[in-house]
């Protein structure tokens, strides 16, 4: 009997040893990988899903996209730094709960508080006016119409306090042009009210111009970029027309870097880089995300501080054009 | 171009691949109607990834055919469970289920399965033969529209009350007051969220409907002395019959789809407030025999014609402009821009195979949502036969399943709890819970159009009788607003009168 026991007692140590042994050589990922989109659901989580897609056949598992919208991004930020640290929960790091939100004080992180895998797309904005308007031609007499009647024009950056409003909020700022911003939640509504001529003016992605590019023109190209000159068909760029906003190269984009959690084990986040890495360098991501109207970015984790980074100190030595309008435009009321 | 849009598309169409895709997005989408909390739009996100790998007509079929299933599932719930699997289907539950209470549960679920099925048949043909004028029209919607649009679907709950309109109303305005909480989209502000960051966006409506519903359903079924009890119901197939049921209405199914159409062809309004304007239509036009709430043909009629119409509306704008009528047609536009179509006019001259393509898958969904349907039906039906004891948790684990895959948030989970709880009480008090819905849904439409209309009017509420549309709209409101005190007192008078001739009766 007292052999048996030690039989039952060395078997049952072995098997110990060896589901520890299994445990520990287990390959990540073991399940579905989340990547928590902080818009609804649009032509963005289209494309973050394409990406998602190739990295998970990189990985060999499913990387479904979860939309969290709310509060300028910052509830999918929240949420997803909330959950555990073992790579299973990726941020799609947007600028706008990433980098604009803490510089307006709505949102207690920095870049720099995260650990970035690569990364994803860029979106260049535009400023659209009306097919067949009488009041200007181009965009500086938009500008002069703007100041000689101040507080006269409508336009909308769609949702309130993003990186378009913003930068637009800036430019409107260094011709003195005081205009009433109107909210949006959905973009499509400000390209049709801008058709419909509710709006005399609005911002405008690449997406939606490539829908209707005879239904409105492009007065002004919020980026000094050439590729994306090109996307809305030779437009003038901030940089032609000599309109010095301090921002360059992503500063006046919109852009998304896939973070994680700062507490992840360094060997899985450098799984998740490499195949993030892979995933954007495949031409077949390349083309899908080009389709979407969105720019592929190539940079790896190693470029984020010097890019974010910059763009950061860009948003920050703006100055907060947002402030300045509200003033503004409560002066007039 | 009509002929030459659905000849090009016919060819693509005819192939093993689109017609096999298409009816399993019909399945797909069947599927996820049904179960409380996945809806259409959880079924496109969930499936894109599959699309995407697929030829564009195929892809575009399988995702319109969980769609079209999708809007048109969630009635099955409704029907036998008298819990809607999803809230478009929130207005078919006031005559699906009782309808199949008198037995006629099969008979309920081919209505709606037909009724969805020619709704979206007319939606199409809308689609096919008027999207550019449909689309252009729609386009002229702003915000006054828009607000003026929100107060019309509001009078939707003075009809759909039933016993008490001020249980009704009151019912509404707490649909409107928690449709307050999250961040104000005008000012960024933060409504109601208390420190919480999970209501940074407020409650999600899914969450809401299916506790309110769902947990308060299964709550008063628990209290029951049938809980072991097989119940013998009998599981037939639909046949022809629910068809010429159905036609009967025809006026009514021409009517609720019509309406259907024009909510979808607006950005924005979407296929719950076709539902409940259908019904509310429906039900002001009957004959009292009718009995609307009681069992009535016509409401199922009326709501299931009306959503499934709502989708057919929705793909004018997406296609014909490029603008996103909701969010599961937002995640469409994105599925053709992958597939590397940029929708909009430029789509109609350059690839108009691949639009005659989504013409036809269209309609195909809609003929194999018929055929689907009602060979599926049986196999709904059944659930009816399961004891209670099985069924309740099967049901509630399915609720829990599908609120929490909606955002993978066990908060939406402690919502769905709380508003079943809330379910609860507003049933031990006979409050109507559908105002709820509407006001949840109209609250947001009408508080930010009506500050985005004040934000772009230069003369302060002259903007909403400055636009003819708009105008239209205040004139048709201030008279049903004016019709409407008239009748309640008239009403109330009424019934002070008998009350008083039954006293003096008494008397005597």
């Amino acid at each position: 009997m007292k052999h048996i026991g030690k039989v039952k007692g060395t078997v049952l140590a072995g098997a110990f040893v060896t589901a520890s042994a299994i445990a520990a050589l287990a390959e990540f990922p073991e399940r579905n990988i989340e990547v928590i989109h902080p818009w609804g659901p649009g032509n963005a989580m289209a494309m973050s899903k394409v990406v998602a897609k190739a990295m998970g056949e990189e990985l060999g598992t499913d990387m479904p996209v979860i939309s969290l919208p709310g509060a300028a991004g910052t509830k999918g930020q929240k949420t997803a730094m909330g959950k555990p640290a073992d790579g299973y929960t990726i941020f799609d790091g947007y600028v706008a709960p990433l980098v604009l939100q803490p510089i307006l004080g709505n949102a207690d992180w920095n870049y720099k508080d995260f650990k970035p895998l690569s990364a994803a797309v860029a979106n260049a904005f535009a400023i659209a006016g009306q097919l067949d308007e009488s009041r200007w031609a181009d965009f500086q007499e938009l500008m002069a119409y703007c100041k000689e009647n101040p507080g006269d024009l409508r336009y909308s950056s769609g949702s309130r306090n993003n990186l378009p409003h913003m930068v637009i909020a800036k430019v409107l700022q260094s011709y003195g042009c005081v205009a009433q911003n109107v909210p949006y939640t959905q973009d499509g509504n400000v390209f049709k009210d801008l058709g419909s001529r509710v709006l005399d003016f609005a911002f405008i992605n690449v997406g939606n111009y490539r829908a209707n590019p005879d239904k409105v023109k492009i007065l002004l190209v919020l980026s000094e970029l050439e590729s994306s000159k090109k996307a809305y068909d030779g437009a003038p760029t901030i940089g032609e027309l000599g309109i010095d906003l301090g921002l360059s190269n992503l500063g006046p984009m919109g852009w998304t870097w896939w973070i994680v959690n700062p507490d992840t084990p360094d060997d899985v986040t450098e799984k998740l880089r490499g195949a993030m890495e892979r995933a954007m360098a495949r031409p077949d991501v390349i083309e899908a995300i080009e389709a979407i109207g969105f720019v592929p970015l190539d940079w790896d984790h190693t470029k984020y501080e010097e890019i974010v980074g910059s763009v950061d100190a860009q948003l920050n030595s703006m100055g907060n054009a947002l402030a300045w309008e509200e003033e503004e435009l409560g002066k007039l009321n | 171009m009509i002929v030459e849009f659905l000849s090009a598309g016919l060819d693509v169409f005819l192939s093993p691949l689109a017609l096999g895709f298409t009816f399993c997005g019909i399945l797909v989408g069947l599927l996820v109607g049904a179960m409380p909390g996945l809806g259409p739009l959880m079924g496109i996100i969930l499936l894109l990834p599959v699309a995407i790998g697929l030829p564009p007509v195929a892809a575009m079929g399988f995702l319109i055919a969980i769609f079209v299933g999708g809007s048109c599932g969630g009635s099955v719930s409704a029907i036998l469970l008298r819990i809607p699997g999803t809230p478009l289907a929130a207005a078919t539950l006031f005559d699906g289920y009782p309808l199949a209470q008198k037995g006629r549960a099969s008979d309920a679920i081919g209505i709606a399965i037909t009724s969805s099925a020619i709704g979206g048949l007319i939606g199409g043909v809308v689609l096919i033969f008027c999207a550019p004028i449909l689309a252009s029209f729609a386009a002229n919607f702003a915000p006054p529209e828009y607000a003026m649009l929100a107060v019309l679907g509001l009078f939707a709950i003075v009809v759909i009350s039933g016993g008490s309109i001020v249980k009704g109303l009151l019912a509404g305005c707490f649909g409107l007051l928690i449709a307050t909480v999250g961040t104000d989209s005008f000012s960024t502000g933060l409504r109601f969220t208390f420190g919480s960051h999970n209501l940074l966006n407020g409650f999600h409506i899914v969450a809401v409907v299916v506790g309110l519903f769902a947990i308060s359903e299964m709550a008063a079924q628990m209290l029951g002395r049938d809980l072991l009890r097989k119940p013998d119901v009998k599981v037939e197939r639909p046949g022809l019959g629910t068809i010429t049921m159905t036609l009967k209405h025809y006026v009514n199914l021409i009517r609720s789809s019509a309406i259907g159409t024009f909510f979808g062809a607006i950005p924005g309004a979407g296929g719950v407030i076709s539902s409940f304007t259908s019904y509310a239509v429906a039900k002001a036009a009957a004959k009292p025999e009718e009995k609307y709430g009681d069992g009535a043909e016509g409401g199922v009629v009326a709501t299931e014609s009306a959503n499934n119409a709502t989708v057919g509306g929705t793909l004018v704008p997406t296609l014909a402009l490029g603008i996103p009528g909701d969010a599961s047609s937002a995640m469409l536009l994105g599925a053709l821009l992958i597939l590397g179509f940029i929708p909009g006019p430029a789509m109609f001259e350059n690839s108009p195979d691949v639009v005659g393509g989504i013409f036809m898958v269209y309609l195909a969904s809609n003929i194999f949502l018929l055929i689907a349907g009602i060979l599926a039906t049986p196999l709904f039906v059944y659930v009816l036969r399961i004891p209670k004891v099985y069924l309740i948790p099967s049901i509630l684990l399915l609720c829990s399943i599908g609120t929490y895959a909606l955002q993978a948030s066990v908060f939406d989970l402690q919502i769905m709890l709380v508003f079943g709880l809330i379910g609860i009480l507003f049933r031990a008090a006979h409050y109507p819970l559908a105002p709820v819905v509407i006001g949840m849904i109209l609250g947001p439409i009408l508080e930010d159009n009506l500050r985005r209309s004040l934000l772009i009017s230069r003369e302060g509420y002259w903007i909403f009788v400055d636009r003819p549309v708009s105008t239209i709209l205040v004139v048709v409101n201030g008279l049903l607003l004016a019709t409407m005190v008239y009748l309640t007192i008239k009403r109330a008078r009424g019934s002070k009168q008998s009350e008083l001739a039954k006293a003096l009766s008494a008397d005597e």
